[in-house]
């Protein structure tokens, strides 16, 4: 089923992290529990695409399905976060236009048999602004004491290290390799690489909130 | 388009490049964001910090403040007990003489009766209603002298009670002269060498006005007790007094004066002048201040005036001062009518 190393060392990263996340659910925040259901649904959505693959031959038309709800629980994730009306309402303009772009792009540029890369590109670029937005707010509020032991730090790092450079990918693949049969895999590669990676994060990013939890919900008793 | 269509080593060498650059940008990012968040911590720590030691103080402050309020508090009634012993001498006085009248009437009337006793026992009924007569004047003397007795004691036991803050009607006039009186007699009780004569003027045009009796009375006592004690400094330190050709005659005067014109906001006015040593410019400013005296030490609380001018203000009057050094001092009261 797993091609190759890349395939595997994403597969068994992402299988781990989503363990680390189901067995940690009840113990953290919400903001985390978002987090953690995220990762669970990206396992469902890679094994669906993966038998839609094998029966199909192209598993694009998953992507084209699960963009927008991975979006939306970023967005829901990032909401939890800011928790400020102003973030809410852009948070909300932007999964709809997300939404709208992907209806548009499916009739218009990139049906259901080709793989969504506009949109992904779209919803990267947003992450990426999202996520430097929260820093902006962190350090404004100076809340946490020690930021390497806070999951948001961890979380927000990972969604910025990955989705800038998936932006890169999938800037790449639009200009250079779209329109080729057989493009080079390193690029997919060093995606699948971040990816694994990426989840890992998340996976530590809840392990730490659930001690952080712990500790404060101790001092609030 | 074909060109765009083949993809070679160096396009692959470019994404890798392009990739670690955004990288290194992404990682130096994140190291200046730490940073920075470290820096702006240790700011908001700092802050935090200062809050708690403001919040320290505040609670500090207002201890302090409650404390303060108490011991003033315990001043003020300090204050009143030290004037209600100033007067103590004088109230003796004033109830002495009523008390003199009533004991003297009575013991007339006594042998009064005796004496018409025998009228009657004579037949002279002519004489016996004459002696009865008199003697029905001499219990009108006796009762008219036991309701001012009675008043005096009310005055003093008033005097000694924690304002209730309530105004009344009042007859200002008679408050001044009863309090005139009982700062005179005070001090001669207490000093017998003291000499001082004193002078009222009042306008009898004044109605009632409404104030809490027994706070302005405090604040008149105060002022005659400062004069009094001005014009007897004055008298006692001046050098060969009885060999001047115009010896100094120690005076203190109480007017009161109903403001009638449109220019004078009506409200009555109360003058009350001496003619001793002064103020001396320096500190004429400073008198109302509380604490401050020119009094040697344990002769004065330096509260008077302060008191004086709160209990004033919170009539809605005011209180100012004219001295000239070496001439003497008025203190004029304005209060709405």
């Amino acid at each position: 089923m797993f091609t190759d190393f890349y395939d595997s060392f994403y597969y068994s990263l992402l299988i781990a992290a989503t363990g680390t996340c189901l067995f940690l659910f009840k113990r953290v925040q919400k903001p985390f529990r978002l987090l953690a259901i995220l990762t669970v649904l990206t396992l469902v959505n890679e094994l669906i695409s993966k038998y839609v693959a094998l029966v199909l031959h192209n598993n694009s038309i998953v992507y084209h399905f699960f963009t927008p709800v991975e979006f939306l629980l970023y967005v829901l994730i990032y909401k939890e976060f800011f928790s400020e009306k102003k973030w809410t309402r852009i948070l909300w303009i932007c999964f709809a236009s997300l939404v709208l772009a992907e209806i548009f792009n499916t009739i218009f540029f990139q049906p259901l048999s080709v793989s969504n890369t506009n949109i992904l590109l779209l919803e990267n670029i947003l992450l990426v602004v999202f996520s430097l937005g929260l820093f902006i707010k962190i350090r404004e509020s100076a809340y946490y004491e020690d930021l390497l032991k806070e999951g948001i730090f961890w979380f927000n790092c990972a969604v910025l290290f990955y989705y800038a450079f998936s932006t890169l990918v999938w800037g790449f693949h639009s200009i250079k390799v779209y329109y080729l049969k057989n493009p080079p895999m390193i690029i997919y590669n060093f995606l699948l690489i971040f990816s694994g990676l990426l989840y890992t994060i998340f996976a530590f990013a809840v392990g730490i909130n659930s001690i952080t939890a712990k500790k404060r919900s101790r001092i609030n008793e | 388009m074909n060109k765009l269509l083949q993809i070679n080593s160096t396009d692959v060498t470019v994404f890798i490049f392009a990739g670690i650059i955004v990288l290194a940008l992404l990682f130096g990012f994140i190291m200046y964001f730490l940073f920075s968040y470290r820096h702006k911590q240790k700011d908001f720590q700092l802050l935090h910090q200062q809050k708690l030691q403001m919040d320290i103080q505040k609670t500090e402050l207002e201890k302090t403040l409650r404390e303060l309020r108490s011991a003033q508090a315990q001043l003020i009634q300090s204050e009143k007990m030290a004037s209600l012993g100033e007067l103590t001498a004088g109230i003796a006085h004033e109830i002495q003489n009523p008390l003199n009248f009533v004991n003297n009437f009575s013991e007339i009337s006594n042998e009064m009766i005796v004496e018409m006793k025998e009228e009657l026992a004579t037949g002279n009924l002519e004489l016996a209603t004459e002696i009865a007569k008199d003697i029905k004047q001499n219990l009108e003397k006796i009762n008219y002298h036991g309701r001012r007795a009675d008043a005096i004691v009310k005055a003093m036991l008033q005097h000694s009670r924690i304002s209730s803050g309530q105004k009344e009607p009042t007859d200002i006039n008679k408050l001044a002269d009863e309090y005139l009186r009982l700062a005179y007699h005070g001090l001669r009780a207490k000093d017998k060498s003291f000499n001082a004569d004193f002078k009222t003027d009042f306008d009898e045009s004044i109605d009632k006005i409404n104030i809490v009796a027994q706070d302005v009375g405090r604040v008149l006592l105060n002022l005659f007790n400062n004069a009094f004690y001005s014009v007897y400094e004055k008298y006692r330190n001046m050098p060969g007094i009885q060999h001047l050709a115009e010896p100094y005659k120690p005076i203190v005067s109480v007017q009161t004066k109903k403001l009638h014109t449109p220019s004078e906001d009506g409200g009555i006015e109360i003058t009350v002048k001496d003619n001793g040593n002064g103020i001396p410019q320096n500190i004429i400013d400073k008198i109302f201040q509380p604490f401050f005296t020119t009094k040697p030490t344990g002769e004065g609380t330096g509260l008077g005036l302060s008191l004086s001018y709160d209990i004033i203000k919170t009539h809605g009057g005011e209180i100012k001062v004219r001295s000239t050094e070496g001439e003497g001092t008025e203190f004029i009261i304005w209060l709405p009518a």
